[in-house]
């Protein structure tokens, strides 16, 4: 086909004129190993900008960073327990308020499910399952909230119980089943902010971190 | 998304929000959209945590969700928005330069929390701004109203989707999800409130025989016994606006650069009257008639009609046809051609690089082949004038950098190579588009080295800290000058001169992400209106 010229010689398929070599001409090295990671370059950059405009903005940065540091949106890495608790830690701890979200705009599914320190699992299973099946009629939950009050806590407070009747009352009024589940999770955070002015130490069981924390749907062992 | 958009992504999220929420975002960026418990599943953390993370996310308009079939909720991550957030100080000095410092502030309280009510804008920066204030002085809710609503007007600042409001109860379950309704119209409509209050100045202990004991002060510091007029109705800066408000001055400051002032305020003149009118990626403005033009220029501009004729004529005829006449009538009618001024400052941006990189000889060579499209190896080094082994050197390099490409041209159905035209040519979308991803890059890399040279010199930083701390407390309680200056030798010379070499490096590097990201608006913006075009 194309003159075969080269049995056993070496010649180039194209036309080396045209790449800029000469025949016969000392071709370049091979290059044999990466090219270095940081090259020396013939021309240095350019400095910055400066003006006033820039050193504003510089001066900027560096404040909305150390700003977003300290906001509520930071979340911190949870540190790892150590050997030896530090006495002195407890004590060095910033406590950051927890920053509250709009539900209305947010997934239902975000609202962080209390585990109730009370042994209250036949509850817990309640409300599963409200928040699952198609519970059309309001009445059904209702009889379910009786059930829950009879069966409930006796160390529930009174504000607790008056939100169960005010949520009763709303739904006789015939609201949908967002009114319940709202209030059920009002429920939870009510118990939550409670449970704050009790003797318990809070820190004993963190959020689902070590005791338990495989899944949210099996609280079938009570936790004391 | 590139890797190296995803690598500044993660180095962005990490230093503002934390690592929880960086290994979420990250996740989310590179494998699309997911539900809660895939997330939760392939990155390995409990189902708590990454409800708090996609709070955050979403509260910063970082996440979308969605609603799927059978009720599952998927998150999707924007990429692009998250690269915003390198912008933040421009896009707040830029609200100073227009709006004073009481604009500067709404803008800064909406960028970092993402979205927010307008009445708790107002509060928050009333109480900054009077902070700030001497002594007595205090900032009425009003003004910083006012300021709200100038930003409103001008679009600066838009209303959040909103939630809709469920009326009956037929609907059955409520879905998983709101869907967010954007509103066009209500879009920068801003609720009628009677804001009355003034900033309040937080209290510091001295001063406490006024104020309210401490024991009466509420557990919460916000009340939120009396309801909130506004509640539901989100503000959250308008990026958008914001862009197109760069991209005007660039047009303005080319032309004050390539001609004269006068003709860069006609140009931003004739931007002005177009902003309401013309949507942001449309590829020119509106016709405007030099009639229109005349009245509109700003006052103390006193030129004549002929004057302003001339100048339009001059700019039209420029080659490189930032204005465009489209017509005779009204005195002649003129737009300007936003795509064709990105085009060029995108180029201009590619020729700017070429010439720090390789030298003005590879420029000249590299604007010598953008001119002509496509140019033979010969052609080239006889129309640059330069010799034929310079010449060649250069063009591999420019090639092996791809900021040229070669085109083939066979002459024979086989494509035999010493039968082949090769022709040198720039395209100017993907060297922009590598010349962006080389940005990224460097950004990620400036970011990590000044995290860097911080977490070297961590020790002494905390050191200087703590004793700045010590020295304003004992100034505070009143202390001599030579207990000071004891203080001050705690630290050593050549630990102050390690210290001022820090925050010289990390003042450079700082400075350097804001200049690299201003290069990178010009190119995406090219991109954009590129892709929008075809």
């Amino acid at each position: 086909m194309a003159g075969n010229k080269g049995r056993g010689r070496a010649a180039y398929t194209f036309n080396i004129e045209a790449v800029g070599f000469s025949r016969g001409e000392k071709l370049p090295d091979v290059v044999l190993k990466p090219p270095p990671l940081f090259p020396d370059t013939d021309y240095k950059p350019v400095p910055p900008k400066t003006g006033e405009g820039e050193d504003y903005m510089l001066a900027l940065k560096q404040e909305l960073r150390e700003t977003m540091k300290r906001m509520l949106y930071f979340i911190e890495t949870p540190e790892e327990k150590q050997d030896i608790e530090r006495y002195s830690k407890r004590y060095m701890k910033v406590y950051k308020e927890e920053w509250k979200a709009d539900w209305r705009r947010l997934p239902r599914e975000m609202m962080p499910r209390k585990k109730s320190k009370k042994a209250d699992p036949k509850s817990k299973k309640a409300k599963d399952t409200d928040k699952g099946t198609l519970l059309a009629n309001t009445a059904d939950v209702l009889k379910k909230i009786e059930e829950l009050e009879k069966r409930g806590n006796g160390e529930k407070s009174d504000e607790e119980n008056e939100e169960k009747e005010g949520s009763k009352e709303k739904s006789k009024e015939g609201d949908d089943d967002d009114n319940d589940n709202e209030d059920a999770a009002e429920e939870e955070y009510a118990k939550e902010e409670q449970e704050e002015e009790n003797g318990y130490i809070n820190s004993y069981f963190e959020d689902g971190d070590d005791f338990g924390a495989e899944s949210d749907d099996n609280m079938d062992e009570a936790t004391y | 998304m590139t890797q190296a958009e995803i690598k500044l992504c993660s180095l962005l999220l990490k230093e503002h929000f934390g690592e929880i929420v960086e290994k979420i975002g990250v996740h989310l960026i590179r494998t699309g959209s997911q539900p809660l418990r895939v997330i939760a599943h392939d990155t390995g953390t409990s189902l708590d945590q990454v409800k708090k993370a996609l709070c955050v996310l979403i509260q910063h308009n970082l996440v979308i969700y969605q609603v799927h079939k059978r009720g599952v909720v998927e998150y999707e991550a924007q990429c692009s928005r998250v690269l915003r957030m390198l912008r933040y100080p421009r896009y707040i000095y830029t609200t100073k330069t227009l709006y004073s410092d009481t604009g500067e502030l709404i803008v800064e309280e909406l960028l970092l929390n993402g979205k927010m009510t307008m009445s708790a804008v107002v509060k928050k920066v009333a109480d900054r701004l009077t902070e700030t204030m001497e002594d007595g002085k205090t900032m009425d809710y009003a003004e910083v109203s006012n300021t709200f609503v100038r930003l409103a007007d001008t679009h600066f600042v838009q209303r959040c989707p909103l939630v809709p409001t469920i009326e009956n109860s037929d609907l059955g379950p409520p879905p998983p999800a709101p869907t967010l309704v954007v509103n066009e119209k209500d879009m920068y409509l801003v609720p009628k409130l009677s804001l009355i209050g003034k900033g309040k100045r937080r209290r510091s202990s001295d001063e406490d025989a006024a104020g309210e004991p401490r024991a009466k002060r509420p557990k919460h510091t916000t009340d939120n016994k009396e309801p909130i007029p506004d509640d539901g109705i989100y503000w959250q800066a308008n990026l958008e606006r914001f862009h197109q408000h760069f991209r005007d001055q660039a047009i303005v400051s080319a032309v004050a650069n390539r001609m004269d002032q006068t003709s860069s305020e006609i140009v931003r003149t004739m931007l002005r009257m177009s902003e309401i009118t013309t949507p942001s990626s449309a590829p020119f403005t509106q016709p405007l008639s030099s009639n229109e033009i005349f009245r509109s220029l700003p006052v103390g501009y006193n030129i004549s009609k002929q004057v302003l004729d001339q100048y339009l004529t001059l700019l039209a005829d420029d080659p490189l046809e930032f204005v465009g006449k489209s017509g005779d009538s009204g005195g002649g009618m003129y737009v300007i051609n936003l795509h064709k001024a990105l085009a060029s400052l995108a180029t201009a941006t590619l020729e700017s690089v070429v010439q720090e990189r390789f030298g003005s000889r590879c420029a000249r060579i590299f604007r010598l082949v953008l001119q002509k499209k496509h140019l033979e190896q010969k052609q080239v080094e006889d129309f640059a004038m330069i010799p034929a082994k310079e010449a060649k050197d250069m063009l591999y390099k420019m090639l092996s950098e791809n900021f040229i490409s070669l085109q083939e041209i066979p002459k024979t159905p086989d494509h035999a190579p010493s039968r082949t035209f090769y022709l040198y040519t720039v395209n100017v979308l993907s060297a922009a588009r590598m010349l962006l991803h080389r940005c990224y890059k460097s950004i990620a890399n400036l970011i990590e080295r000044r995290q860097f040279e911080t977490k070297e010199n961590k020790r002494l930083l905390e050191k200087s800290q703590r004793v700045e701390a010590i020295i304003a407390s004992m100034q505070a309680t009143g202390a001599e000058e030579a207990q000071l200056q004891e203080i001050e030798e705690m630290i050593t010379a050549p630990e102050r001169q390690q210290l001022e070499t820090l925050k010289r490096n990390v003042n450079k590097l700082d400075a350097s992400e804001i200049q690299v990201d201003e290069t990178i608006f010009l190119l995406e913006s090219y991109i954009e209106s590129t892709m929008k075009r075809q």
